[in-house]
């Protein structure tokens, strides 16, 4: 009787350490001091994760100007961008894609064209290939070239990867690259920018596409149509694989997301946008 | 006097009813959340139903939504569920169970007091790590090994999700053999049975129901499973061909919902779909559910009702089930490893069948061991690669810096503080909220109920709220809480999500410690007056803390790694301030690592971190919840 009664006191206390450790833990965290600022107070962005890196990019040199703003973004993809804004639980979204009709329909949004995102069709470095046609590219992906042999390069089986039907960068490869058509049934969805890149980078004979700031040391972009992808030669027009990136605001935007949609239009702006492997707006 | 006394009585009667009816009321929030989510989520997919019909969207096999003429069948992606489904438990049942024999039988005690507990703590490692080693490491594996343009496959989903299985299959055996009755091996060694004999012949079947118990927990772990599987599958929607090639890319259903539903347009015929996805997944889980618990109480009721086909015909039913087995073990082994390979391990196998009877049964015994060792030893070496390339890897990024800063260049630099602090405000809420609430259902069906048609109702919906994949609770609070209640993404959201999912565990570890408790300490306290509720406050539940405590660890624990719940709900990516309002989103561990590995490119050591800190967390929480039991257990045999 008595180690059971031991037992339990000590059950008890157990949990009693256990909640003041979380009390500790969870009020540890919520000093802050809000400093005089012009602008203050709290933004949530939210929507296409191709436009998350740069708009959280922008904010955190904007943050460390204005001390007591707090942005917060979240991902979700440019569908989720748009439901946030109709039900007012974000008050900035982000796309990769234009509205579409019935989404415009009944909403009263501003929109912003924040800058431009070439896409780039990436392959493994280890390919020969290097250079390929809008056509090539189109052959493939609706899977009549399905060995890199049928364009110049070594016998290997073509492995197609994409981005998921609901993605914003897939509705406009479709629209751009594959004239409305469906592709092969036997691509690889995967749901992110950096999913595609990491795949085609440890798949030799893989193909895919992205955003331009994913073209880094892992994986190589082709030469389309004879014009390599760069922010330069999406600038200069040559590069034609590149879309809008927006941000829309239920009616016209105020306070702090003005201030932030003020900041990211800027030159400074605009830096940090081509810094990160987007293309400013003239 | 009297009539005081009568008022007083009657006053006290009325309290005792109130805080029944209270109980009763916490016992009916599992059953009633099941019928919610389930009501409210085919609420939502109606749309899609009345738009494909209920046929077309379960026989067509193009899924299509965003294709020049969408198309919405599911078939493809329901076929792949299954056998995702089925080759996670051809790699793991066999490997979990002969793990599970040698810990019971055959280890020495130190051994296995040390192995039981390590491979319990791997139950604990966050799916999303699972899915992110299967990325980086697996899948690559995979393709150089076999020679395959891709790694991304049923294979390697397979694979990952019987590695994420093996624990619960491991333990869950592991604790039903160690149940047989002792006398069962010394009436069949007594008998000159060798050992082998009696644990194949006498122990195992003995277990059976556990067991079966087991590879049911495995088989809902690895159909509700959403980040691993979509960051592995390669996620094509077709049925593989021809049907048994292990080396197609594959979608289930779980991962359609991953990937497509943050994206969608809500209110499109797409978005009404994926809830119809959701309608199918949850449903298929309900079935495996209510199954499995039948065929668990027929293998423990034993065969006493009479069997309803002769035993002639059993006997050609099991042929013929071995022989369709074989086939398709065949048709695998082909498919994944070339003829000659398939060929030759054919061999082998029926070799050993047909030849066992020849062999001494020393030798028997002793190859059948050395088997069961190997299989044991690659059950620690497959969790031990895992644990050292994510610990080496991240081990060095970890400093103070790290664990105290904000994030800085989308995580590229900085640290995660806030991402710890949001993942502690998420599982407290969830525990604060699932905690009462569990215990008070377990307390009504313990203490206050009968066996009878309501407690079964009640208890068949705790059930199938267990069996509900994650997944699921995120779509619901992202299509209830966050877009019909309007509140956003926020805390209180994923809390709840979160609470719903931990709810089964805690009221089932909480009846499991009330059933602990002596009846005798009860009627002691009820003989000297103590009415029903003072003697369950008192007596009861004191007694019980300790179980109901480890219940409630082993679920933060859960709560802590789990990322599909919260990633339509609670969190966001990047947060500068820690706030205490639950109606603010939080950064969250799991999420942080998912988007890390998944959109942020250049950022591999971080993701390394990430996952340490995930993993040491949940792991000290479910060490802490070891100790306890160990510390209680040691109490008891004193």
């Amino acid at each position: 009787m008595r180690s059971f009664k031991s037992s339990h006191k000590s059950g008890l206390a157990a949990l009693l350490a256990a909640a003041v450790l979380v009390l500790v833990v969870l009020t540890a965290g919520c000093v802050s001091t809000p400093a005089e600022d012009d602008v203050s107070g709290t933004i949530s962005l939210a929507g296409s994760t191709t436009v998350l890196p740069v708009a959280q990019a922008v904010a955190e040199v904007y943050m460390n100007n204005h001390q007591s703003a707090d942005i917060q973004i979240s991902g979700g993809g440019s569908g989720v961008g748009v439901t946030a804004i109709t039900a007012g639980t974000a008050d900035i979204g982000m796309l990769s894609r234009d509205l579409k009709e019935t989404e415009k329909t009944g909403n009263d949004f501003k929109e912003y064209v924040i800058g431009r995102d070439g896409i780039a069709i990436i392959a493994n470095p280890a390919n020969t290939v290097s250079e390929l046609t809008i056509a090539q590219v189109k052959d493939i992906y609706q899977g009549k070239i399905t060995n890199w042999k049928e364009v110049g390069g070594a016998d290997a089986v073509i492995v197609l990867v994409g981005r998921d039907s609901a993605s914003g960068t897939r509705e406009f490869f479709t629209e751009f690259v594959l004239n409305k058509e469906d592709s092969a049934k036997t691509m690889q969805e995967l749901n992110s920018n950096g999913a595609v890149q990491k795949s085609v980078a440890q798949t030799p004979g893989a193909i895919g596409y992205v955003s331009l700031e994913y073209v880094d040391g892992t994986v190589k972009a082709f030469t389309i149509d004879g014009i390599k992808p760069s922010v330069a030669t999406v600038i200069d027009g040559t590069y034609k694989i590149n879309r809008p990136l927006l941000m829309i605001t239920k009616g016209e935007a105020t306070g702090l997301a003005k201030s932030y949609l003020d900041f990211i239009l800027s030159s400074d702006g605009q830096k940090i946008l081509s810094e990160n492997g987007f293309v400013p707006i003239a | 006097m009297t009539e005081q006394n009568d008022t007083k009585a009657s006053s006290r009667a009325v309290r005792e009813k109130a805080i029944k009816s209270v109980w009763l009321a916490t016992a009916l929030i599992s059953a009633a959340a099941v019928v919610f989510i389930l009501g409210y989520l085919i609420y939502t997919a109606l749309p899609a139903f009345a738009e494909v019909g209920i046929s077309g969207f379960l026989l067509n096999t193009d899924w299509n939504p965003t294709g020049s003429t969408p198309s919405y069948g599911i078939a493809a992606l329901i076929v792949d569920t299954l056998l995702v489904t089925l080759g996670a438990l051809i790699f793991a049942v066999p490997l979990g169970l002969a793990a599970a024999v040698y810990l019971s039988y055959l280890a020495p005690p130190k051994i296995r007091d040390t192995v039981k507990p390590i491979i319990e703590l791997l139950a604990g490692i966050p799916s999303v790590v699972y899915g992110f080693f299967g990325m980086v490491v697996l899948c690559n594996f995979l393709r150089v090994a076999l020679d395959i343009p891709s790694g991304f496959c049923w294979l390697a989903a397979s694979v990952i999700l019987g590695i994420m299985a093996l624990p619960t299959i491991v333990s869950v055996s592991e604790d039903a053999l160690f149940a047989v009755p002792k006398d069962y091996k010394e009436a069949s060694l007594g008998l000159g049975a060798t050992y082998w004999h009696t644990i194949s012949r006498v122990l195992l079947p003995a277990a059976a129901s556990g067991i079966s118990a087991a590879v049911v927990l495995g088989m809902g772990r690895a159909i509700g499973e959403t980040m691993a599987v979509m960051m592995v599958a390669g996620n094509a929607a077709i049925i593989p061909d021809p049907i048994w090639n292990v080396l197609s890319p594959v979608r289930t259903l779980t991962a359609t919902l991953g990937i497509e539903m943050a994206e969608v347009a809500t209110g499109s015929m797409h978005y009404y779909a994926l809830f119809g996805v959701a309608v199918v997944l949850l449903l298929i889980t309900l079935i495996v559910n209510l199954a499995s618990a039948w065929v668990i109480k027929r293998t423990q009721t034993g065969s006493k009702t009479g069997s309803l086909i002769s035993s002639k015909t059993k006997r050609y039913l099991k042929l013929a089930a071995a022989t369709a087995a074989a086939v398709i073990f065949f048709c695998f082994l082909v498919a994944s490893l070339g003829i000659l390979w398939a060929i030759g391990i054919s061999a082998t196998v029926a070799a050993w069948y047909f030849g066992r009877k020849k062999v001494s049964h020393k030798i028997a015994e002793k190859s059948s061991f050395l088997l069961i060792y190997a299989c044991t030893a690659g059950v620690i070496l497959i969790l031990a690669i895992i644990l050292w390339d994510i610990f080496s890897n991240g081990l060095p990024v970890i400093s103070w810096e790290f664990l105290t800063e904000s994030p800085k260049d989308l995580g590229r630099a900085g640290g995660i503080y806030p991402a710890i602090i949001g993942t502690l405000q998420l599982v407290a809420g969830a525990i604060i909220i699932a905690l009462p609430v569990g215990i008070g259902a377990a307390i009504y069906l313990i203490e206050y109920s009968r066996e009878n048609f309501l407690t079964k109702a009640l208890r068949t919906g705790n059930d199938l709220l267990n069996g509900t994949p994650s997944i699921v609770f995120g779509l619901f609070g992202f299509a209830f809480f966050v877009i019909y209640l309007n509140w956003g993404i926020c805390m209180l959201a994923g809390q709840i999500c979160l609470a719903l999912m931990i709810l089964p565990t805690i009221v089932r570890t909480t009846e499991e410690a009330l059933k602990a408790v002596p009846n005798a300490q009860r009627e002691a306290s009820l003989g000297l007056g103590a009415t029903k509720w003072q003697t369950i406050r008192k007596v009861v539940l004191p007694s019980a803390a300790p179980g109901i405590l480890t219940g409630a660890i082993l679920s933060v624990g859960r709560a802590a790694g789990e990322t599909a719940p919260i990633m339509f709900t609670a969190v966001v990516f990047t947060k500068r301030f820690v706030s205490m309002n639950v109606f603010d989103p939080v950064m969250a561990l799991p999420f942080h690592l998912f988007v890390l590995s998944t959109s942020v490119p250049g950022a591999t050591p971080q993701q390394y971190g990430t996952a340490v800190v995930l993993i040491v967390i949940v792991m000290a929480i479910y060490l802490a919840a070891i100790f306890l039991r160990r510390h209680y257990q040691n109490k008891l045999l004193r």
